[in-house]
């Protein structure tokens, strides 16, 4: 017969923790019943093998030994804790170095010197003119503007331009006043004496073609 | 002198005087239409800069006395060291039309007014041309003494260079 597997009654004769009365009671029953004889037997022969295996007193390695190992567990498992938040929040963290005293002073002087460094070439007062935006349609050329604090003057510069052949006489004129007809199709422009120096024309896309009265 | 002489000679004297009181002949205003309002004045000019005084054309033009010392100015935005003013051209920025400063038929810019800037000087839509081709488009705000520099093509021994500068706005 099996032992029913909440009768382990000799486990505690085994261990010594039975009272005399307790210990007398199941040592009867012990020669009564083969079963749980032959199960303490196995029980008993077990135990002798560990025993010869095993000193029977082992010493702690140190003789804080337990406090040691909890403490690192504790501190292994507060690791872990930490590990998700630390992996994830790259800017918390930065945040944090820089909400902290020294952080804060640090990064007000790293941006005073970036602003102290800053180019004089870049900077723009609210006199100043300056280009909101701008678009070359030949791709070939691409245009950037910069304010030149010493002239005074805001450039656009226009890379890529082809050159204007030498032998090309690019001349200038002294317009004094212009003229425009109703529907701004034609324009001609005059020098002080009012004699038409250039009329320009615009075609349907709205493109102009200069042309001088003078070479007609 | 009889009475009809001396009316003959007050009726001349009348027509002489009306004659006299007449305004003298303004410039020639847009053809067909009436004054148009403006949003301000600019005056712009087409500037060769070059390395050597040797590579100048000879050009007399001069920039006016509000634009200041444009040399100066030029010589501390560009590398050349000699500018000359090939032409000039003082224009209305019309508020309803689109204008045109040529101081050259080879390089001149289209001018639309955007109305006035806040704080003052015009918001304005340019576009720089070279003959038919357009080079660039851009939206600029134009403010008073302070001109706007376009660097352009080179040309022979130099650099074409347009200047821009607000006379005067309507605020």
């Amino acid at each position: 017969m099996k032992t029913p597997p909440e009768d382990h009654e000799w486990m505690r004769w085994m261990d010594g923790e039975m009272t005399p009365a307790e210990s007398a009671a199941f040592e009867k029953r012990l020669e009564s019943d083969p079963d749980l004889r032959a199960e303490v037997e196995q029980a008993r022969h077990l135990t002798d093998l560990l025993r010869a295996e095993m000193p029977a007193d082992m010493q702690v390695p140190h003789a804080d030994f337990f406090n040691s190992q909890i403490q690192v567990r504790i501190a292994q498992e507060s690791d872990s804790s930490r590990r998700p938040v630390a992996e994830g929040g790259w800017l918390r963290q930065l945040f944090r170095s820089v909400a902290s005293p020294w952080g804060f002073a640090a990064a007000a002087a790293l941006v005073a010197l970036l602003v102290v460094m800053r180019p004089a070439a870049d900077s723009r007062s609210a006199d100043s003119t300056w280009v909101t935006s701008s678009y070359t349609p030949n791709p070939s050329v691409t245009a950037h503007t910069y304010h030149s604090t010493a002239a005074g003057a805001t450039v656009l510069e226009l890379d890529g331009l082809p050159e204007i052949p030498a032998e090309k006489k690019v001349a200038g004129l002294r317009v004094d006043h212009a003229q425009q007809d109703r529907g701004g199709q034609v324009a001609s422009f005059h020098d002080a004496t009012g004699t038409p120096l250039l009329v320009m024309s615009l075609d349907a896309q709205g493109r102009p073609h200069p042309w001088s009265p003078r070479s007609r | 002198m009889s009475p009809r002489s001396w009316i003959a000679l007050f009726l001349l004297a009348g027509g002489a005087s009306l004659a006299l009181a007449q305004e003298p002949p303004s410039k020639p205003r847009p053809v067909g239409t009436a004054v148009p309002a403006t949003d301000g004045k600019v005056w712009g000019a087409l500037v060769y800069a070059v390395d050597d005084a040797a590579d100048l054309t000879g050009s007399q033009a001069a920039a006016p006395k509000v634009v200041g010392d444009l040399a100066a100015r030029l010589g501390k935005a560009f590398p050349q060291r000699h500018f000359e003013i090939l032409g000039d051209h003082t224009q209305d920025v019309f508020r309803e039309y689109e204008s045109w400063v040529v101081p050259s038929a080879d390089l001149f810019l289209k001018v639309d007014s955007k109305g006035p800037a806040e704080g003052g000087g015009v918001a304005l839509h340019l576009q720089f041309w070279q003959e038919d081709q357009v080079l660039v488009k851009t939206d600029a705000v134009l403010r008073p003494e302070s001109p706007l520099f376009i660097a352009g093509p080179k040309w022979r021994k130099g650099r074409l260079l347009f200047v821009l500068q607000l006379l005067e706005s309507k605020e």
